[in-house]
């Protein structure tokens, strides 16, 4: 039963531990939480940024939508123009990047009189039909990139951009 | 393009397809009564020319600025300037500005001066609609000299 005691010193051991190890993990957490977490953050370009695009107001015929958004990058915040070109098939709406799979300039809905139903590029002369899809013997070697989108309050939403879908 | 490096590669093994620098020539004032109104010049060209490098990004390199003072000016000599960039295998090269002065070059160079627009107090969408209709006003020169060979 004696040998049971617990004895001053290893009392005293007992609880010097715990309350180290609380000072520890006091310590360590913090760092641990900052070091993951970018990880655990949903990220900027997850989210779906508000367009002043009314989705009734969209035909068949693609607009251009300008959006802006925060980016951030390390400690360095800059407000980011993006464009799309955003149209309606059947109930679906679409937003295609405008950006060119050549090497990137900008394209524009019917910006070649003798093609007025589709994407131009006027740099080396890429076109892409209205799905995105690149028409073959021009430069681009594939289609349009899409951007996800989303409706709310009756104006467009923007998400990231992915492959193209329709094509 | 952009001068940096990962665009110069890019450059270096498109040199058929990227044929066009842009050069922003910039005049800064120092004088207490000219640096308020320099420096709105200066935002607004460099904020103009990264516009169209982002609608032309596949074909015209954006060098950064060539600047230069009322005295300093006659030190900047454009037609060098030219024919190096043609040396090293641009095929055209634009000269964009807001000082009158370079005009006078529109008859060997090809110049496009703009009046600069105060872009500072104005709100983004603002911002954005004045850059897109400057854009639309140089857009004719670069396409009616590509389309012209
Ligand atoms: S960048 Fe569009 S065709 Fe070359």
């Amino acid at each position: 039963m004696s040998n049971n005691r617990v004895s001053r010193r290893q009392f005293l051991n007992y609880t010097l531990t715990g309350v180290g190890g609380f000072m520890a993990a006091g310590m360590l957490l913090p760092m641990v939480r900052f070091a993951i977490d970018p990880v655990l953050q949903t990220k900027a370009e997850g989210d779906f940024v508000q367009t002043s695009q009314k989705v009734a107001d969209l035909t068949e015929e693609p607009v251009r939508v300008d959006f802006s958004y925060e980016q951030v990058d390390a400690w360095y915040k800059s407000e980011v123009t993006d464009t799309a070109w955003v149209y309606k098939q059947g109930d679906q709406v679409i937003a295609l990047s405008p950006v060119c799979k050549h090497l990137g300039c900008t394209v524009n809905w019917a910006g070649d009189s003798a093609h007025p139903d589709q994407f131009f590029c006027a740099c080396h002369g890429g076109r892409y039909e209205k799905t995105g899809k690149n028409i073959p013997g021009t430069p681009p070697t594939g289609p349009l990139d899409e951007y996800e989108v989303a409706e709310q309050d009756g104006l467009v939403m923007l998400g990231k951009k992915i492959a193209n879908t329709l094509v | 393009m952009f001068f940096n490096v990962n665009d110069v590669q890019q450059f270096q093994q498109q040199k058929d397809f990227i044929d066009t620098a842009l050069v922003p020539l910039l005049s800064l004032d120092f004088k207490e009564a000219k640096i308020k109104q320099s420096s709105s010049a200066a935002e607004f060209l460099m904020s103009l020319t990264a516009f169209i490098e982002q609608q032309f990004k596949g074909r015209l390199m954006l060098v950064p600025p060539f600047s230069y003072t009322e005295q300093t000016r006659n030190g900047v000599s454009v037609e060098l300037l030219k024919k190096e960039m043609e040396d090293a295998g641009f095929k055209h090269v634009f000269f964009i500005t807001c000082d009158h002065y370079w005009t006078s070059f529109q008859e060997q160079l090809d110049v496009i001066w703009l009046p600069s627009i105060p872009l500072e107090s104005m709100d983004t969408g603002v911002k954005q609609s004045i850059l897109q209709n400057q854009l639309n006003q140089v857009i004719p020169t670069f396409t009616s000299k590509w389309f012209q060979v």
